[in-house]
Order: C-alpha cells, then sequence, then structure tokens
C-alpha cells in the first residue's frame, strides 16, 4: 500500500523568513506579481492563481502578551476533500493514493467551484487561463522521491515531510514538550472534521486557531454537502420519475380528446 | 374549413418559442454539470469549458425573455376563485374525469402555476447564476447561498417542465398546433377552456 505523505508545520519553529514561499514560486515557475506595503511581515494580502504558499502573519494579543503568530497557508490535502465533492468535472481535481490533492487543469473547465467547496479557501481562478490554481504538495518531485520545494528549502526544521502517520506522532509529541515547558494551550491542528488533512500543525494556542488565520473547526460547507447529497437524489428523483411518471401516465390514462358540446 | 380561433398571437408564439430554446439549452448545459454521469452533455454542447462559457449566457436571455412573457402574461395569470376549486380537484383532472371539474378561463389553474413556478424560479436562479458566474468577486456567503439555490431552483423548474412538454404534447392534442400556429377549434375551445370559450362568444 501507497503511505499517505504530509507535511508538518511546527509553528514554533517558524521565524518567517518567507524562503518556502520564494522556493514555491522557483519551482513552479511563477511569475511574482509585486504588491503594496501594508505594514505587516506579511508578503502579500492573500493567496492567487501564481502564489500557492502563504505565511500568514498576524499580531495577537493574548492575555496581556503580544504574540506574533505566523502560519503557513496553502491547499491542506483533505482526505475528505471539498474541493472533489463540488466540482461538476470528472477528473479535474483527482486525489493520488498518496493523498496529494491535484488539480488535472486540462479536465477543469474553469467554474470555480472548488473555491466555494473548500474549507480553508485556498483554490484561486486565474482570469487569464480560466483555471483554478493552489499548492500541489509537489506532486511532480513526490512522484521522483523529493521532498516538496518549501520543505527543502526551509532553514529551521519547521517544515516536515514524510509519511502522514509518522508525523502524526510527531505533531503530537513535540505539542506535549510544549505543554511540558509550559504552553498548557500547545497542541497539533490537522482537521478531523474533513477527515484529517494533510498538513499538520504544531500550534502554540491550538485553542485558537482563528488567531493563525486557519478556521476554527474545518468542514465542508453543509450548503455543499447538501446539495450534492440529499438535493442529488431528489432531483434525479424528479428527472427521472418524471419521465417514467409521463410514461405511466400516458399509457394508463392517455389523451384528453375534445368533446362535442360546442357542435351541439 | 374548420373554423379557426386565435388563441396566442404570434408575438406570444415567438416569445414562447425563444424562451423554450433558450431553456432547453440552459437546462441541458446546466444538467451537464449537475453529475459527472451527466457530464456527456458537455461534449455534445462544445466540451466543458464551453459549457461554462456559455450556459450564462443561454440563462440570461433565457432571463430577459422570460421577463417580457411576464409582463404579457403575468395580469391574466392570477387565480380566481374558479382556479382555486380547480387546484383542489387537480387530481380529477390529471385523471381525465370532467365531472366536478371548474371550466377554464384562457388559462386553466395548472398552467398557472407553471407560470408562477417557472417565473419565481427563474428569478432565483437568474439571482444565484450571476454570483456562480464570476466567482472571484463575489463573497463567500454568497457563493455557499448560490450553490445550493441555483440546482434547487433549476430541479423545480426542469419538473414543472417535464410535466409542461408531456401535457402539451401528448395529453391534449391541439394544444402543440396551438402554441405553434396560433389557432383553435371551437370544439377544442369548449372543451378544454370552456369559461375563455364562452367570453368569446359573448364578444
Amino acid at each position: 500500500m501507497i503511505e499517505t505523505v504530509a507535511k508538518l508545520v511546527d509553528t514554533t519553529l517558524c521565524i518567517g523568513c518567507k524562503a518556502c514561499e520564494v522556493a514555491c514560486q522557483e519551482w513552479n515557475d511563477q511569475e511574482f506579481t509585486t504588491g503594496v506595503f501594508r505594514n505587516t511581515y506579511q508578503t502579500l494580502p492573500d493567496l492567487a492563481p501564481n502564489f500557492w504558499n502563504l505565511i500568514k502573519f498576524s499580531e495577537h494579543d493574548i492575555n496581556g502578551e503580544q504574540h506574533w503568530l505566523m502560519a503557513k497557508y496553502q491547499c491542506m490535502h483533505c482526505a475528505d476533500a471539498g474541493c472533489i465533492k463540488a466540482c461538476p468535472a470528472p477528473g479535474a481535481i483527482v486525489r493520488r493514493p498518496n493523498g496529494i490533492v491535484d488539480f488535472v487543469h486540462e479536465n477543469c473547465i474553469g467554474c470555480g467551484y472548488c473555491i466555494t467547496g473548500c474549507p480553508f479557501d485556498v483554490p484561486r481562478l486565474s482570469p487569464k487561463t480560466r483555471k483554478v490554481y493552489k499548492c500541489t504538495l509537489c506532486s511532480d518531485r513526490v512522484a521522483a522521491g523529493l521532498e516538496p520545494a518549501c520543505i527543502k528549502t526551509c532553514p529551521t526544521n519547521c517544515l516536515t515531510f514524510g509519511s502522514r502517520n509518522d508525523l502524526k506522532f510527531l505533531a503530537e509529541k513535540r505539542a506535549e514538550e510544549l505543554r511540558k515547558d509550559g504552553l498548557a494551550n500547545a497542541g497539533v491542528y490537522d482537521g478531523p472534521g474533513v477527515g484529517g488533512t494533510n498538513v499538520l500543525y504544531v500550534l502554540k494556542h491550538a485553542d485558537r486557531p482563528q488567531d493563525y488565520g486557519l478556521p476554527k473547526d474545518p468542514r465542508i460547507p453543509w450548503t455543499v454537502s447538501l446539495w450534492k447529497g440529499p438535493l442529488k437524489w431528489l432531483g434525479n428523483t424528479v428527472f427521472f420519475g418524471g419521465l417514467l411518471a409521463a410514461l405511466v401516465h400516458y399509457i394508463k390514462v392517455g389523451p384528453k380528446e375534445a368533446h362535442d358540446e360546442a357542435e351541439n | 374549413m374548420k373554423q379557426r380561433i386565435e388563441r396566442f398571437t404570434s408575438t406570444e408564439r415567438i416569445a414562447h418559442w425563444m424562451v423554450a430554446l433558450s431553456f432547453l439549452y440552459s437546462a441541458l448545459t446546466g444538467l451537464a454539470l449537475w453529475s459527472h454521469r451527466m457530464f456527456w452533455l458537455a461534449a455534445v454542447f462544445g466540451g466543458g469549458e464551453t459549457v461554462r462559457g456559455w450556459h450564462p449566457i443561454g440563462g440570461i436571455v433565457f432571463a430577459l425573455l422570460l421577463a417580457f412573457i411576464f409582463r404579457n402574461w403575468a395580469a391574466q395569470m392570477k387565480l380566481d376563485a374558479d382556479d382555486r376549486r380547480w387546484l383542489a380537484v387537480s387530481h380529477k383532472y390529471a385523471m381525465n374525469q370532467e365531472e366536478g371539474v371548474p371550466a377554464a378561463g384562457r388559462f386553466n389553474a395548472g398552467q398557472k402555476m407553471l407560470f408562477w413556478l417557472q417565473s419565481s424560479s427563474a428569478l432565483l436562479l437568474f439571482a444565484s447564476g450571476l454570483v456562480l458566474w464570476f466567482p472571484e468577486w463575489m463573497p463567500r456567503g454568497l457563493r455557499l447561498a448560490a450553490v445550493l439555490l441555483h440546482p434547487v431552483a433549476a430541479v423545480a423548474s426542469i419538473g414543472g417542465i417535464i410535466v409542461h412538454i408531456y401535457m402539451t404534447t401528448l395529453v391534449v392534442p391541439g394544444a402543440l398546433r396551438a402554441m405553434a400556429r396560433g389557432w383553435v377549434t371551437p370544439r377544442w375551445a369548449a372543451s378544454h377552456h370552456a369559461k375563455w370559450y364562452r367570453d368569446l362568444d359573448r364578444r
């Protein structure tokens, strides 16, 4: 069996150098779009079709202490992926046997439903190509036995690549260490609501992931689940049941013939 | 020659068939995106990207034409007391029993209900469709509502049209010709829309 691969982001070791952002741009051969300085240590305000890996920077006052929180933000490669659920084009979003959620651009029709289906709001539609882009977990490098570019370049070992099971073990161990060191709320963030993500985080403040720019309890949006679940059944019943009912009605009841009253 | 009564004006007929064509295009390209199993419909209409590009435009054309029809017909589509009684015994109408089914005016209560169903679902399809057309400019909350409302309205409207097409092609002989060529026989009018026929007679 092919093991599920994952990235571990130990936010306590991130120094905000942004080398991973640069490595991502370089490896994926992305043009860099310059922005405006917004008085923050964050490079760009948001992910973009040509920018798949963002170190979110936020300042928070937690219990009277000033905190600089930094968290790598990219596709989380969910086990139960909202983008796949929402995608209408067969084969446009696939889950590789190693757990990587990959966009196959020749099958993408550019509807953007995946953006709405994603609980993390990650995919971005390119106005130029009318296709949607996001982190591939360097599926091309991983297929060749290499680690993703962001991980290769990380200077502090904040980022680790490996099998998800191993990394989950390491992450829990690291969180326990941190708790022993007095960070009572340290913990692991790995999206149980979406069947587990293949990007795992160690957070000092695991009780408040929103402060890192991570959703508190990521789940596939209920409107998407309702649409792709019960509504699809109801709709198919209406469409095919309607045709069948018409057939049965025609055979059993038949047409209304006009009668002759008018001529009488 | 058989006596002919004008049932639909040429304007009504042209508008009807234009709205029918744009509906059919929008519905079939929409169904391509409804389920992976129906994605073969996308190939029929030029491929997935073409469908993504043109489905919204087909939808806009449909909505504009329906708005025109709405303006022409809305006043005639109000339900009266007879219509309400008709709806209460619509099962009899469906089984071709005439006993106790009130006489219909120019449009029977079923047609009126279809009109209101199509108008309201079209409004919903139009509003949610605009949101889905340009996801990159729309706030997330609107998109989350639109991905649910668009297919809900589509199911309602396609369901209504299945009944409509079946009724007019197979159940009521002469109805299709009325919409195509515009005329019906007195016998037809008296049988299917007796109140309308009486009112025509009086004039």
